[in-house]
């Protein structure tokens, strides 16, 4: 169970569902807490993943990825 | 005197309505079941006709064991609600992939699978996890934690215990419960639905 009640997360989305996998082993490399969810029906109603976080990881991911992948975006949940 | 029926083996809703029509003639039964389902309707049904109600378990068996502490006034009781268990599907986890084909795909298909369970309008009564399916409720397989708040939310959760010895890993379960052939078939065979992603 996680101590914070209603921790804000954020999304980062990719372009193919190869760019999640490639993502979500870069970041698990880095010891990072993420979660492969579905693509909230909210942004796109087509079947897609993305990599969930809390907030408090935005600015290290963000650096990560961008450095990493031509396109990537961030959406807050 | 008491009158004993035995509705093992018995599509839902018949061993409730054996049971019903009974009640007109006697003040004590016992009736023999073999699925929860067929337990909670006749529950109700004692509820709604002020019966009392008891229930003991042998083995994969219910012994449920209602009486009628006064006389029936016709038309008194209540209608008691019978539900097939619409909502009881059983979900298999039989692979930590979702689907055939590359692996990698299916292991991120299966987390985002899980974690969309916990949005159902009906979630699922079970969920059981075989073969290298037990390796999703490994702390650190990305889907432990839904497992885990499904759990928490009544979801019974079986995981194949030969499985989790044979990969090793009972150190790592910390949700659900450890399990058998008999209890998993036993779920399976009693599931309105399975669902096989």
């Amino acid at each position: 169970m996680t101590t914070e009640s209603n921790p804000v997360y954020y999304a980062a989305l990719f372009p193919s569902v190869s760019h999640v996998m490639k993502a979500e082993r870069m970041l698990l490399g880095e010891g990072l807490a993420i979660k492969i969810i579905p693509v909230p029906k909210s942004i796109s109603s087509d079947c897609g993943v993305c990599i969930r976080f809390e907030e408090k990881l935005l600015d290290k991911i963000e650096t990560i990825l961008k450095n990493n992948f031509e396109t990537v975006e961030f959406r807050k949940l | 005197m008491i009158h004993k029926i035995d509705a093992k083996g018995l599509a839902c809703p018949q061993p409730v309505v054996l049971t019903k029509n009974r009640m007109k003639e006697f003040s004590h039964i016992e009736i023999i079941v073999d699925n929860e389902t067929a337990v909670e309707n006749i529950k109700r049904l004692a509820e709604s006709s002020q019966w009392s109600f008891e229930q003991t378990v042998s083995g994969a068996d219910f012994i449920i064991n209602i009486k009628s502490d006064k006389p029936q006034t016709a038309g008194s009781e209540k209608e008691a609600i019978i539900s097939c268990g619409i909502s009881g599907s059983t979900i298999v986890f039989s692979s930590d992939k979702m689907g055939k084909g590359d692996d990698d795909l299916g292991a991120i298909l299966m987390k985002a699978f899980i974690h969309t369970i916990l949005s159902l309008e009906n979630i699922p009564s079970a969920l059981v996890l075989y073969n290298s399916g037990v390796l999703l409720a490994a702390e650190n397989s990305g889907a432990a934690d839904d497992l885990q708040a499904l759990h928490e939310k009544g979801v019974e959760i079986l995981i194949c215990g030969t499985c989790v010895n044979f990969y090793n890993i009972s150190d790592k379960i910390k949700t659900g419960t450890i399990s058998n052939m008999y209890d998993i078939l036993n779920r399976m065979n009693s599931a309105a639905r399975l669902i096989n992603p």
